[in-house]
């Protein structure tokens, strides 16, 4: 163990055993009875297994200060490797050798309870995070401070706004001082004043000295927050603990090569499945299939998809569209713009149409994420990567290049 | 909502870095914990607030509130004194119903120990499914909690006292060891079922069966001797593997004295019986506990 390592990880693997045949749930009160005597027979004769190896053999060092990010697509191994670290699960095979204090916020609000008042709920989570009454005490004003809900400490939580409380469960993790922390990528749902007070936070942490883990789809935060990085795929390492932008690079790479596999045939997605994404098709004003867009073209997305039943109502479709850097460049969906679709059959067409493409050129890829009143349907990660040729945005045959502007504006000049 | 949300971590500014305590952790696929006291009392903050949190919720939106800590016992008491003095044709109705609630408060006190230790676990499962925390702080925190209903429903026992106007003995000292040692039976059953528990949930169901039938096993309604000299002898000792037995007929003894102990040999062996439970318990709760998160 070097001088300054903080963490040490030595072929660490974890099994999950998983049930061969899943047999699935009847809806009938006979058939329940029936596959609970199954059960009981079942009990006698193993039930056969299958293993599935959520971790392989990774190992790392990381040092004092570091603040490492962990990337990797859905079912890398990265939620995993978080929770063995913390010792909520034990692993398998291999070993880890941690100095100092460990905090995980692997969720906001672990152990919020709606009935009890904000101050309760404060005293309850600061000690499930491992806090003691005395520095709960001492920082008690500064965190409500943070969390701005002053005037609803004696309130119940559950008649907070999600906002509200979202803010208090923030507030009391971010007065938590460990050594080590470690952190699986947090939702802020908060207003966006409260994420600017977050983003503030944030950048404090960079110069703590304190050791971070941190798990993140969002390149973004992850460039700017993290000084070093390690990708996983399929629960192995895939790139070596190193820089961040070298780990960027090659977790790019890989990702553009996955984004052009099709959307049918991918398994890392999460949701209900009612509704699936099968393919994303390109066309041009003319309706015909296109490879690329085309910068100040018109251009129709045309979704191809699958349904578990014959309709599916209150559907809502969104697509994200951001740079290879991770940063978001816009947002499609139609429950803002108020298009609504009711009930979608297989026989349906979606469509979205969108005028004057406005990204300039460069390589895009696209979250798709379907879901019907608010439960998620279908939701897929770097779905498809969608490439934007020049084009004569203004009609006038001049371009702006890439690196005066991401984005083309219509505009007027005049002189009164 | 998710698509327009940032992903953030912050944290509070510090100003000095931190300083390496070397306190070193290590984790492999061997190691496990047992059950210490040192830990416990690490935790104790969370175990506090743990079982305030379970004690704050369990009256709230409750309109009597709390009183139910006293309607139940009392309902029970009533309609088995009444019972037990019918049957046992007893004269003394101030015995009989003395005898009764005092036995009964015991067995509820173990009803809910059993009942709440056996389901803390999988009850508890949204909180050590994402922070680590020693296992066993959550049934421990139930224990606060019931231990708090017995003593709101030990004014029963005393208002009953008074009005019968029944003399306290010196023995009353000793009545904590056996509060204990009914906690320590539930507390220890329990652990058990809690661990079969997380795999089978049969357990939810199996619980109040063994409660309900276990009260007519346990000198509840009838007194020790009833049972006895109605049992022969190998069935005799067989009813003193109750753990329950010795822990009631030793409160009794406690609060009335004389000779409430029928059978020195038989109450020791329902307290070794106790013993037993509890090593058990405990042995077979940490034999699975790290992997609760894998299967729950």
């Amino acid at each position: 163990m070097g001088n300054n390592t903080i963490i040490k990880v030595e072929g660490l693997s974890k099994q999950y055993l998983l049930n061969k045949n899943n047999a699935p749930k009847s809806d009938t009160l006979f058939g329940n009875v029936m596959s609970g005597i199954r059960n009981l027979k079942d009990i006698a004769s193993k039930k056969e297994m299958i293993d599935f190896w959520a971790l392989q053999n990774v190992s790392f060092e990381i040092e004092q200060g570091d603040r490492v990010g962990i990337i990797g697509r859905n079912g890398a191994g990265k939620s995993t490797l978080l929770k063995v670290l913390s010792r909520i699960t034990p692993p398998t095979k291999g070993r880890i050798e941690i100095t100092g204090r460990v905090a995980s916020l692997l969720e906001v609000g672990t152990g919020f309870h709606g009935d009890l008042s904000g101050r309760e709920n404060i005293y309850l989570n600061g000690s499930i995070l491992g806090m003691s009454k005395q520095e709960i005490d001492k920082k008690f004003d500064e965190i409500v401070a943070f969390s701005e809900v002053e005037n609803f400490l004696d309130t119940p939580v559950k008649r907070y706004s999600s906002g509200m409380y979202v803010r208090l469960a923030f507030a009391v993790a971010a007065h938590l001082e460990p050594e080590i922390l470690i952190v699986d990528e947090v939702l802020a749902v908060g207003d966006a004043a409260f994420q600017k007070k977050c983003i503030g936070k944030m950048k404090d942490v960079s110069n703590s000295g304190r050791t971070i883990l941190f798990v993140s789809h969002h390149m973004a935060s992850i460039q700017s927050l993290c000084n070093k990085a390690i990708v996983l795929k399929n629960g192995q390492v895939d790139f070596p603990l190193s820089d961040t932008d070298a780990c960027l690079k090659h977790y790019l790479k890989d990702v553009v090569t996955q984004a052009k596999t099709e959307i049918s045939s991918r398994t890392d997605r999460k949701g209900e499945g009612n509704f699936r994404f099968r393919n994303i098709v390109l066309k041009d004003k003319a309706g015909y299939v296109i490879n690329a867009a085309q910068t100040g073209a018109d251009l129709t997305l045309e979704i191809e998809f699958d349904l578990a039943k014959d309709n599916i109502t209150n559907l809502a479709l969104a697509i994200t569209i951001y740079s290879d850097e991770g940063r978001e460049m816009f947002t499609l969906a139609n429950h803002i713009t108020d298009q609504p679709f009711n009930n979608v059959n297989r026989k349906n067409v979606i469509q979205c149409h969108i005028k004057q493409f406005p990204l300039n050129n460069g390589s895009y890829l696209c979250n798709i994420i379907a879901y019907k009143d608010s439960v998620i349907e279908d939701y897929v990660l770097e779905a498809f990567h969608l490439e934007v040729e020049q084009g004569d945005f203004y009609g006038t045959g001049k371009a702006i290049t890439t690196n005066q502007a991401c984005f083309l504006v219509n505009n007027q000049w005049e002189l009164k | 909502m998710y698509f327009t949300s940032i992903f953030v971590i912050y944290y509070t500014k510090i100003t000095t870095p931190p300083k390496l305590n070397h306190e070193k952790i290590i984790i492999d696929a061997n190691s496990s914990s047992f059950f210490s006291v040192k830990e416990i009392l690490h935790y104790k903050s969370l175990l506090r607030n743990l079982a305030r949190r379970d004690f704050l919720i369990r009256y709230k939106q409750a309109f009597a509130g709390i009183l139910w800590a006293l309607i139940k016992p009392l309902i029970n008491i009533l309609v088995f004194g009444y019972i037990s003095m019918k049957i046992t044709g007893s004269a003394n109705a101030t015995s009989s119903f003395l005898n009764v609630a005092s036995a009964m408060l015991l067995w509820q006190l173990f009803a809910s120990v059993f009942t709440d230790v056996s389901n803390s676990i999988i009850g508890n499962a949204n909180l050590f499914s994402k922070v680590f925390f020693p296992k066993i702080i959550i049934p421990l925190s139930t224990i606060l909690v019931c231990l708090v209903d017995f003593c709101i429903s030990l004014t029963i026992l005393i208002v009953l006292f008074i009005i019968a106007g029944q003399p306290v003995h010196w023995q009353i000292v000793l009545a904590p060891l056996f509060i204990l040692l009914t906690i320590i039976n539930g507390f220890g059953i329990g652990l058990y079922f809690a661990t079969i528990n997380v795999k089978f949930r049969d357990v939810k169901f199996i619980v109040p069966v063994m409660i309900q039938f276990g009260m007519y096993l346990t000198p509840v309604i009838f007194s020790t001797s009833y049972y006895l000299e109605r049992l022969p002898t190998w069935a005799r000792w067989i009813y003193c593997m109750n753990p329950m037995v010795g822990a009631i007929d030793g409160f009794k003894y406690c609060l009335f004295g004389g000779d409430v102990i029928y059978n020195m040999n038989y109450f020791i062996v329902s307290i070794c019986v106790s013993v037993l439970f509890l090593i058990i318990g405990i042995k077979y709760f940490y034999k699975f506990e790290r992997n609760f998160v894998d299967y729950i």
